[in-house]
């Protein structure tokens, strides 16, 4: 409300009232505009720091993590389900692609 | 000799992939791109004239052609040399290691090679790239200290990106020359 009567009243009423330290009236225009272009580059520089932070594809973080290599073998129980764990890749690739259909 | 087979790129150009088996553990695999076409090279190139004419037409500088002229040939030989890989090509040698190859359009060949020991698994991953996924082939070498990590990828045809068919069928010829690397050492 303080902003809408600040950009509203004249200066000379301001003046009259005493509240001659008041910003600049261009800043009323400038400010939003300045919002708005910063939103706006927002967008891209999010895309690119998106990019940029992705590995490469020659970083063995595509592969597997901290996680994954300090993961502890749980044993293997009878009749039970395996337990959850990150299997290697190596494994995946020939489940996946060996077998002959 | 050579078995030949096509298929697309990852961004649809037409690849052939060409296999030769030297041995029984020996397999070479070649992956040949398009060559450069002509209509891309008279496109590119009318395009740079022309934009130098109209800056020509207004600034009446003659310099600004001749030195559009010798940039494209410029241009022309660079993007020959260094970028354009005609051909990518692996050689997998059973006790002995893998060679990587590449030529370029001008002749130029850049060769890698890694010895077996080195090499934990040849494997097929898939990883962002700019704002997609793709699956790519890649050579998972060994860390010396920790048997089951991995210390380095190396990513293969690089520039060809074939796609998943082409592939699973590089991924198999390798996977048959490897699995005999486990059962050798026990006969000897």
């Amino acid at each position: 409300v303080l902003y809408l009567i600040w950009a509203y009243i004249p200066e000379t009423w301001l003046f009259s009232l005493g509240l001659t330290y008041w910003p600049q009236k261009y800043w009323a225009v400038a400010l939003p505009v300045y919002l708005l272009v910063a939103v706006g580059i927002g967008y891209v520089l999010l895309f690119g720091i998106n990019m940029m932070s992705t590995a490469p594809l020659n970083s063995t973080h595509t592969i597997t993590d901290n996680y994954a290599k300090k993961q502890q073998q749980k044993k293997f129980q009878e009749e039970a389900i395996p337990a959850l764990r990150d299997i290697p890749i190596s494994e995946v690739n020939r489940m996946f692609f060996l077998p002959e259909k | 000799m050579w078995e030949e087979r096509r298929f697309r790129a990852a961004c649809g150009a037409p690849i052939a992939l060409r296999r030769r088996e030297h041995s029984a553990s020996c397999r070479e695999l070649s992956v040949r791109g398009p060559r450069l076409q002509l209509r891309s090279l008279s496109a590119a190139t009318s395009a740079a004239w022309l934009a130098a004419y109209a800056l020509f037409a207004l600034c009446q500088n003659s310099m600004v052609l001749s030195a559009a002229i010798f940039i494209t040939l410029l241009g022309l030989i660079i993007y020959l040399h260094f970028v354009k890989i005609d051909q990518e090509s692996l050689l997998v040698i059973g006790s002995l290691g893998i060679q990587v190859t590449s030529s370029y359009a001008s002749g130029k060949e850049s060769t890698t090679f890694i010895e077996m020991g080195q090499v934990k698994d040849v494997v097929i991953n898939e990883a962002i790239h700019m704002h997609k996924v793709i699956y790519y082939l890649c050579i998972l070498l060994q860390d010396p200290e920790d048997p089951q990590g991995v210390s380095e990828v190396v990513p293969l045809f690089q520039s060809s990106k074939p796609r998943l068919d082409c592939l699973i069928e590089v991924y198999k010829s390798c996977q048959e020359i490897l699995e005999q690397r486990k059962t050798a050492p026990q006969s000897s």
